[in-house]
């Protein structure tokens, strides 16, 4: 009998145990589902295009809505907190939780819309935003926008960055930056330059003066976040309609060839790795390098970091007599799977409209990408910025067809060992352009 | 079968249950879920979709560059840092058991680096590999010409490789240490009443006798060599950068599953990494003989 009871006790001590592992599971998951519940009266209202009004629609019920983002620096997430207060604020019944992702944002996003745990609102940078499109998990937002919105304000190349093939808006650009060329004033002044280069010739003859003890001209990024300008600069493109490489055109490579030669027959440029910095502006910083191609997040860095150094900035040097940047640029796009589009369209309708942009951009972490907002706040006359503004007009956005992970992959792996001369640019780009279409296939 | 004997085995089934219960649903099942998946093409953005393709995700692997130079790095990893870890680790044993003064704190110093994280340790490892670093100026001392360990592709998979010696040797050590307390003092006594000396012990008696723990030692390293991934991943920022050089075959999992979400041939590149893991296992015992582990 004694032992006929141990048996029985240790049964159900261990049904016990693995009650109590599920019974934790699915409390959480009952109490998840019961804040939703909270706030589903509003569900309805979801996907009608009509808002325009003031405040939201539920009555008096506060509904959540989570906004995901990456990280920044602690300035600008004071400033985006600001942001978001003035935003429920004016919404008083719409509460935004800011998350934070902190590391690898986008294989996170993927991973959370999988699984349906992604924001209602999220950060989506120009580069990532092709391949999404065709996924069927952004909301279109043509159906949101009224005229008090007025996209005509936007800077048109980045707010086409987020167009889809089908002519749907998924998303609206909160902010941008173009790469322009900062340069030391005293080492300018110390050769004897007074201004910046205007020709990438220029450019070449005064890092050629410029590189001595132990510095060099020009500090370069050889990836394609930082070049693809030079490819389009004598006719070249990166990816085809249908997403296919082809950046091993000649007109291509002529472009890229001035970037390999310099740094190996001039040898009057460096990457950042070769003089021990993390990036461009640490080498600018610190005064490795006498002239970088950067942008805007290069300014606060540099004022914080390296308060004394006199730098002045200046639009890219023409390459074959055509201006040309990169443009940079980051949307807010909203969830398909959202449960409340109505507030996470107003969220965006805000972060994104005249006033919340006047609020984000107000400190010059970021630049707006209304035009109207860049007037206002005199970027377009700042002495560092000025030159950041005017490139928006002509920049490439930043941006690489659906397959974009894939030739960006293949595109660095290869342009680096030519950049240090392990392989001839043409050798190295033909190698790329095929094993980025043969993965390509391999992916149909 | 009896009642008592049916009662004995539901009792102790229930002791079992509950690893049962996790080891099923954290081991197995993914094991077989991996297996079924390596056989589809996933969709899973957007809507989740299997497509049965029979071994087209084993056969695209033929053909893509990335895999074959991600197993000669591999490869070269685990040949050049298990034979370096293990000989390290047998040296740093024999060293600190013998009767030296302060041993134990050595013994701690020495197991410090498996200790910490090996995130911060690439951190760390990270600032002595850059150009002006703490590594390069060791070496300018000796009159050796400064190597760029982060950016040039010749050198980057070498500067992980040291990292991961000095990091896991210790480890090993600690092994060693404990089998060589285990053989008899008597053994170097006869020996040396036979005119042994050090090393001629080292080389006849304590090697031999460690030879069961050193396939656990190799065993072990070749696992973990095939499987390195934070290292490469933090070096490289995940893309297995400069021009491939430290791509390994995990990172290329990775890479397959959660970049280009393609979770069907990630999924069949594991499940070929683990044969290849096993094949190696299996080969090794060969070499070593049938003995049993202690």
């Amino acid at each position: 009998m004694r032992k006929k009871g141990l048996t029985i006790l240790t049964v159900l001590l261990a049904l016990a145990l693995v009650i109590a592992g599920c019974g934790g599971k699915s409390d959480n998951s009952s109490s998840s589902s019961g804040s939703n519940a909270n706030t589903s009266s509003s569900e309805g209202n979801s996907g009608s295009g009509n808002s325009g009004g003031s405040s939201g629609d539920s009555g008096g019920e506060v509904v959540e809505i989570t906004l995901n983002g990456w990280g920044a620096s602690p300035e600008e997430e004071q400033l985006l907190t600001e942001t978001l207060e003035e935003f429920m604020k004016k919404y008083p019944n719409i509460k935004v939780k800011y998350e934070v992702i902190s590391e690898q944002y986008m294989d996170v996003i993927k991973t959370r819309l999988i699984g349906g745990q992604a924001g209602d609102v999220f950060y989506l940078d120009s580069s990532e935003a092709e391949a999404l499109f065709d996924q069927n998990v952004l909301e279109p937002l043509n159906g949101y926008i009224t005229d008090e919105f007025d996209i005509a304000d936007f800077e048109e190349p980045l707010l086409n960055a987020f167009k889809g093939a089908d002519g749907n808006y998924y998303g609206f650009p909160k902010d941008m930056s173009t790469l322009v060329l900062f340069y030391n004033k005293k080492h300018f002044e110390e050769a004897g330059l007074s201004e910046p280069p205007k020709t990438w010739d220029e450019l070449r003859e005064y890092a050629k003066i410029l590189t001595k003890d132990g510095r060099y001209g020009l500090g370069v990024a050889p990836e394609l976040a930082r070049q693809m300008f030079m490819i389009k600069a004598f006719g070249g493109e990166v990816v085809d309609a249908e997403g296919k490489a082809v950046f091993d055109s000649p007109e291509a490579l002529q472009g890229l060839q001035l970037v390999i030669d310099q740094h190996l027959i001039d040898k009057t440029s460096v990457q950042p790795t070769e003089v021990g910095a993390g990036w461009g502006g640490e080498m600018f910083g610190q005064e490795k390098v006498s002239m970088v191609i950067e942008g805007n997040w290069a300014i606060p860095y540099l004022d914080n970091n390296f308060p004394d150094l006199e730098y002045g900035t200046a639009e890219v040097p023409t390459v074959n007599g055509k201006k040309g940047t990169m443009a940079f640029t980051v949307a807010y796009v909203m969830n398909k799977q959202s449960k409340h589009k109505q507030e996470a369209w107003k969220l965006i309708e805000f972060l994104t409209g005249k006033e919340g942009m006047k609020i984000w951009t107000s400190k010059g972490f970021a630049l707006p990408t209304r035009k109207s907002v860049a007037a206002e706040l005199g970027y377009d006359k700042d002495e560092y910025r000025a030159a950041i503004v005017a490139g928006s007009a002509y920049a490439t956005p930043w941006q690489v067809g659906k397959y974009g992970p894939l030739i960006i992959n293949n595109f660095n792996n290869q342009f680096v060992s030519a950049f240090l001369g392990e392989q001839s640019l043409e050798d190295a780009m033909k190698k790329a352009v095929e094993t980025a279409n043969k993965e390509i296939e391999a992916m149909q | 079968m009896s009642r008592r004997k049916l009662r004995e085995m539901a009792a102790g089934y229930a002791f079992l249950a509950p690893t049962i219960l996790v080891i099923g649903i954290f081991t197995l099942a993914p094991i077989v879920y991996a297996l079924f998946l390596s056989f589809h093409k996933v969709q899973l953005l957007g809507g989740i979709s299997y497509r049965f393709i029979n071994f087209n995700n084993y056969i695209r692997m033929i053909d893509d560059e990335r895999v074959w130079i991600a197993l000669s790095n591999t490869f070269e990893y685990a040949i050049i840092v298990v034979p370096l870890q293990t000989a390290l680790a047998i040296l740093l044993a024999a060293v600190l058991n013998s009767k030296l003064r302060g041993r134990n704190t050595f013994r701690a110093l020495y197991f410090l680096p498996t200790v910490t994280s090996s995130a911060v340790l690439t951190l760390i490892f990270m600032w002595i590999f850059k150009t002006d670093g703490l590594l390069n100026d060791l070496l300018g001392f000796f009159g050796i010409p400064p190597f760029n360990w982060l950016g040039d592709p010749n050198v980057a998979l070498k500067a992980i490789m040291l990292m991961n010696i000095w990091s896991t040797a210790p480890y090993y050590m600690v092994i060693y240490l404990a089998a060589l307390q285990d053989i008899p003092e008597s053994l170097y006594e006869a020996a040396e009443i036979d005119g042994a000396r050090t090393l001629r012990k080292f080389w006849s008696i304590t090697l031999p006798l460690l030879k069961p723990v050193t396939f656990f030692v190799v065993t072990m390293g070749i696992i973990g060599t095939f499987q390195l991934f934070d290292q490469a991943y933090i070096f490289s920022n995940g893309s297995g950068g400069p021009n491939n050089s430290t791509l390994t075959v995990v990172l290329l999992i990775y890479g397959y599953a959660f970049k280009l979400l393609d979770m069907g041939y990630a999924s069949a590149l594991a499940v070929v990494l683990a044969a290849i893991i096993m094949l190696i296992t299996v080969i090794q015992r060969r070499i070593f003989g049938e003995e049993k582990l202690n």
